[in-house]
């Protein structure tokens, strides 16, 4: 015994060694990165440059991060751009990507561990809510006048009001207007061949499935995949009960009465919702097996293994298609907006592609300057876009065409995921846009705003309650979702009793709180 | 007598061939599966699932990797040359501290053994393991984020001491000290010859640990000319797997070539090929004999 | 006083020694110990505002909750232990076994092959594994349901099965990771001198009895390496294997849910490193006291053995 305690103090004092090491360190390496102390560098910039335009005297290196993959030739893209904006703002860019390994991982310590990082991309489905209101963005509303008033003003003022946060912008939103709203997808050839009804609303749908069963046995009527609260109930929210988005913790707001905010988790149209579910599971819609199915349902449709999806936006239905057309051109795909049964259709928030600037960006000033000429500079915004024309695309009738193919084209259209910076008076489309056009004017007719999106949850009073719902979810709820249990009622009974248990009335409850109070500061209804 | 002998011998034999027969058809079946699903056509396999002859031959997956050999090439630069400096360099410290370990007249080796292995019970997590790596070492987007992270593991340099100190006699050691050798001399011209058996599994597996990394690329590394062979395997299943989870709301569409079924599996294949031939090459330093333990009995 | 005198008279004594550790202790020092201050975040709330860690809010065991705010701390726990230990026992038995038979193997050629072969399986990745489990076992087109229908049998739906998924589990972590304890043990037999066996063979033990009372005895130092270190992370581990095999199948959970996968799952959604930060430090205390425990008793038995 007297062994381990000597050791465990050897230990301690190892320890304490360690720790002051380290403070040793950490001022060497606060001297790297921190020392320009924060309040120096914008006052820097008035004091040389007064109140109109920025100091570019130093040059300086932009970090900017992108999610996803590099295009091949990137690096060919980014030095042309240095070379002109070293001429314009005495500043060399760098375009990381996070690629798709453990994205969410790396944004969250790029974040939150202070990383040299000038630009990075921001959406709802990145938590961009949530950051800001925790403070991990810069607030541009006192920089944008000053460091890019172009900018500034291309953007409209109501969408400079939709993505602030607690009364503050940490975003430059992208201006391009586009629905990512659900549809049926369906395979028009077969429905035509079976006379089958066109999928308008759920028992279209759901004959359209048993023609498919009755006719085609080899294959499945629906796919479904793994992540079934989106493809199953997220869909159903948001086609059959018209919820307001995909709300977290089984919480339901009609579109029409927002206000209106009523637990669905446990209650008669949830029952409901998930015999229909098992009922279509029994009837072989879809797999026994989707919650570990490792193939995409894009993939499934486009191969012909499965013959519909329950939702899918208008973009990547109309990919779907180009790519099944280039494997079997005799298939035909059809799709029908949810929009035209409800009648209502969202274009995206404004909070959907943005660029914001974090904390601990040193160089603000210029990332922003550098962003307002990625998006209104026409030769900026097109190169990082589409790569270079003549080798990368040509122009043809006015519309964009690739030079080679997927695999010997270093570039092709978007390939820089540049959803953000997207600027409607640039933009060039291939021919094939002309689908998703046609589908975008006729939501066009009965658009009416997203009211969910800008709102940002605080959960830092209820995180345990969350994470542990989280798991709840997954265990109970998604076998029910994709119909694996016999007996629904009393699986929906389980479900609620563990759900409770790890605090979901506390988390509604709080929620709710939040969402009126954002409603009323927002002045809807 | 030596009849009796003889018997069991070959019921012993039998016994080692049946079930190590067995267990390495066993071992073998996955991979027939994996190696005939990169020779199936991508719509085969979405079709009618995987099978041990393909149903319908293809060599597509393998055209498609090597259209553009280039990215491949150099992934498999990286990986090699981070493979030999970290196994040559990993080696040489954990040699050296498992030798000093196991030396009976190293007072506090017990002490040091302490520290290193406390190591694997308590660790502070990813973010400041991260933040060490780029803020503090500024290892971020070189060789050395790829190297330094797996040079050393407590498991190793304890199984090295373990080596040391049943190929190595202490009476060897000491009498090299009486004829006036010193420590490192005794460490390099006698130690190290006799745990040769050693040197190569604790090579090996340091060798595949840095040929099977990927995480290191993920989380240090912007530039693609540096990413590691296996990260490109992992990040065609996330490519996917990313596709998969993200719901339609989030509008999400890759342009580029997204990756198929049969694709994933051939670049498994073409992965983990070159490395399969490293352990046979090893084996040969698994023979008896190229020890003297016998001093010790 | 004595003990000082000690340190510095066995530094000049063995400085040699000293200095070839130095390197060792430096990184272990460096790569591990610096980034334990990071166990404070399980104490804090994360903030962006405040840009240093020790100015951030103290709030006591609050990371902690969400472990037991589901009920299921001692289940994961329970679950984790159990797996471990069949994992340690299995694996090692079997890799003892088959080091055992391989070496008395004497077809060069056979030996050199099977060993490569039984070896195979470490190289498949756990992503790679995944997907050809659903591939073995789906409902409507695995391997498994083909090869019954053509017998005739009727198909089963594995993923529907919690019990069948804990043999499953525990067969693929054999099957991907006896070769390498294998390895080692194959190594240690060949450290062995003949001079053991040919006594023994002098004194009459035929070649089972040489097996038991001289190879398996000599291999107990190894395996008395391989199981502290597995006993040291008893709470960890093996996640991979977990995630990868079951993914989000909640009919599975209940006999494959590990502390990892709940971590994982649980905190997917968020930004805040506190709650993980927190579940690895009850890892790690539950693996240090069970170490120091079973490390003691291991010294009492025989000093050689002890890790430290």
């Amino acid at each position: 015994m007297a062994g381990i305690q000597k050791k465990a103090w050897a230990l301690v004092l190892s320890l304490v060694l360690a720790l002051s090491l380290l403070a040793a360190c950490s001022g060497n390496g606060g001297n790297n990165e921190a020392s320009p102390s924060p309040s120096a560098s914008p006052a820097d910039g008035q004091s040389s440059e007064g109140t109109t335009g920025i100091d570019t005297s130093k040059r300086v290196e932009l970090q900017l991060y992108m999610l996803g993959n590099a295009p091949k030739d990137m690096p060919k893209v980014e030095a042309q751009i240095n070379e002109w904006l070293l001429e314009d703002l005495n500043a060399t860019v760098k375009f990381n990507y996070t690629t798709w390994t453990d994205w969410d991982q790396k944004y969250k310590l790029l974040l939150s561990t202070g990383q040299d990082v000038d630009l990075i991309y921001t959406a709802e489905w990145t938590q961009y809510q949530q950051y800001a209101k925790n403070g991990a963005f810069l607030a541009l509303d006192e920089l944008l006048p000053k460091a890019a008033p172009a900018l500034q003003s291309f953007v409209p003022q109501e969408m400079w009001e939709a993505v602030k946060i607690d009364g503050s912008i940490y975003t430059v939103p992208s201006t391009y207007k586009e629905y990512v709203t659900g549809g049926f997808v369906w395979r028009e050839d077969l429905r035509a061949k079976y006379n089958l009804p066109k999928p308008v609303d759920m028992d279209t749908f759901e004959a359209y499935l048993a023609g498919i069963k009755a006719n085609e046995p080899d294959m499945q009527p629906v796919a479904v995949g793994a992540a079934v609260d989106a493809t199953l109930e997220d869909a159903l929210l948001d086609f059959y009960r018209q919820n307001v988005g995909a709300l977290p913790y089984g919480l339901l707001a009609p579109y029409k009465d927002p206000s209106n905010m009523v637990n669905y988790w446990g209650s008669a149209e949830h029952l409901e919702d998930l015999k229909r579910f098992k009922s279509w599971a029994d009837n072989g819609y879809f797999s026994k097996n989707e919650l570990n199915e490792t193939e995409s349902n894009q993939d499934k449709i486009i191969n012909g293994k499965a013959a519909a999806l329950f939702s899918d936006n208008p973009t990547r239905f109309n990919s779907m298609l180009n790519q099944m057309k280039t494997l079997h051109p005799d298939w035909e795909l059809g799709y029908h907006p949810f929009g035209l049964t409800n009648g209502y259709a969202t274009p995206v928030h404004p909070i959907h592609n943005g660029f914001a600037i974090p904390k601990n960006s040193k160089k603000a000033e210029r990332a922003l300057a550098f962003y307002e000429k990625l998006v209104t500079d026409k030769r900026y915004n097109q190169l990082a876009s589409y790569g270079f024309e003549g080798t990368n695309y040509t122009v043809e009738n006015g519309y964009y065409k690739p030079v080679g193919d997927n695999t010997t084209n270093g570039f092709v259209r978007e390939a820089s995921n540049s959803w953000a910076w997207r600027n409607p008076s640039f933009m060039i489309f291939e021919e094939s846009y002309d689908g998703i056009q046609a589908i975008f004017d006729e939501l066009d007719k009965i658009q009416v705003p997203d009211i969910y999106t800008g709102f940002a949850e605080d959960y830092t009073t209820y995180q345990a309650e969350r994470a542990a719902l989280e798991q709840v979810m997954k265990q109970y709820l998604f076998p029910l979702m994709a119909g694996q249990v016999d007996d629904v009622e009393g699986g929906l009974q389980t479900f609620m009793e563990k759900a409770n248990q790890a605090g979901l009335e506390k988390i509604q409850e709080s929620y709710k709180q939040q969402w009126l109070n954002y409603l009323q500061e927002k002045g809807i209804q | 007598m030596k009849i009796k002998e003889d018997s069991s011998t070959k019921w012993f034999r039998l016994l080692a061939y049946t079930v190590v027969l067995a267990g390495s058809i066993l071992c073998l079946l996955p991979f027939l599966l994996i190696i005939s699903a990169s020779l199936t056509s991508n719509e085969a396999i979405i079709r009618e699932g995987y099978n041990i002859i393909p149903s319908d031959f293809s060599f597509d997956a393998y055209k498609l990797i090597f259209l553009i050999p280039d990215d491949v090439i150099r992934a498999y630069g990286v990986t090699i040359f981070v493979t030999v400096v970290g196994t040559l360099l990993g080696l040489l410290l954990m040699t050296m501290a498992g030798y000093v370990l196991q030396r009976k007249d190293f007072k506090y080796r017990n002490f040091f053994s302490f520290f290193i292995y406390f190591t694997t019970l308590f660790g502070g997590g990813l973010v400041p393991y991260y933040m060490l790596i780029t803020n503090y070492l500024n290892f971020e987007n070189s060789m050395s984020a790829l190297i330094w992270p797996s040079l050393m593991t407590p498991f190793l340099i304890i199984l090295m001491r373990s080596f040391i100190n049943s190929a190595v006699p202490d009476e060897v050691v000491e009498s090299a000290k009486i004829d006036g050798a010193n420590d490192f001399v005794i460490y390099y011209r006698i130690v190290m010859p006799l745990a040769v058996p050693g040197l190569a599994t604790v090579g090996l597996f340091l060798a595949l640990h840095y040929w099977n990394d990927w995480f290191h690329s993920a989380l240090f590394i912007n530039d693609a000319a540096k990413y590691q062979l296996q990260f490109y395997l992992y990040n065609i299943i996330n490519t996917t797997n990313f596709l998969n989870s993200i719901g339609a709301g989030a509008g999400v569409v890759l342009s580029g070539p997204v990756p198929s079924e049969s694709m994933k599996m051939a670049m498994a294949v073409v992965v983990t090929g070159p490395i399969l031939f490293l352990y046979p090459f090893i084996q040969r330093y698994f023979v008896k004999g190229l020890t003297i333990g016998a001093v010790k009995g | 006083m004595r003990k000082k005198k000690g340190l510095l008279h066995e530094l000049s004594k063995n400085r040699i020694l000293f200095l070839m550790l130095l390197p060792t202790l430096l990184y272990f020092l460096i790569n591990n110990y610096f980034p334990m201050i990071g166990i404070y975040y399980a104490f804090v709330q994360f903030d962006f505002h405040s840009s240093n860690l020790f100015q951030m809010d103290f709030v006591g065991l609050k990371n902690f909750e969400f472990l037991w705010k589901s009920g299921k701390l001692l289940e994961l726990t329970l679950n984790t232990i159990g797996y471990n230990i069949a994992f340690i026992v299995l694996v090692n038995f079997l890799s003892i076994s088959v080091a055992v038979l391989l070496s008395e193997i004497k077809g060069k050629w056979f030996k050199k092959i099977t060993q490569s072969v039984l070896f195979l399986p470490y190289f498949v990745s756990f992503v790679i594994l995944s997907v050809i489990v659903f591939n073995l076992f789906n409902y409507d087109q695995g391997v498994l349901n083909t090869v019954l229908e053509r017998l005739g049998a009727e198909p089963v739906d594995l993923y529907s099965k919690p019990t069948a998924w804990i043999f499953l589990i525990i067969i693929f972590f054999l099957w991907k990771n006896f070769g390498y304890s294998m390895v080692i043990y194959l190594a240690t037999i060949t450290g062995i001198s003949d001079e053991y066996y040919e006594a023994a063979k002098i004194d009459g033990a035929n070649i089972f009895q040489r097996a038991w009372y001289i190879t398996v005895p000599m291999l107990k130092n190894t395996f008395v390496i391989l199981l502290l270190f597995a006993l040291g992370g008893i709470l960890k581990g093996q996640f991979d294997l977990f995630y990868q095999m079951v993914g989000n199948n909640g009919l599975l959970f209940s006999t494959t849910d590990i502390l990892d996968t709940y971590v994982y799952r649980s905190l997917r959604v968020t930004f805040d490193m506190g709650m993980a930060t927190a579940a690895g430090v009850y890892q790690s205390i539950f693996g240090f006291v069970l170490i120091m425990v079973v490390n003691t008793i291991i010294k009492k038995i025989n000093k050689e053995y002890a890790l430290f």
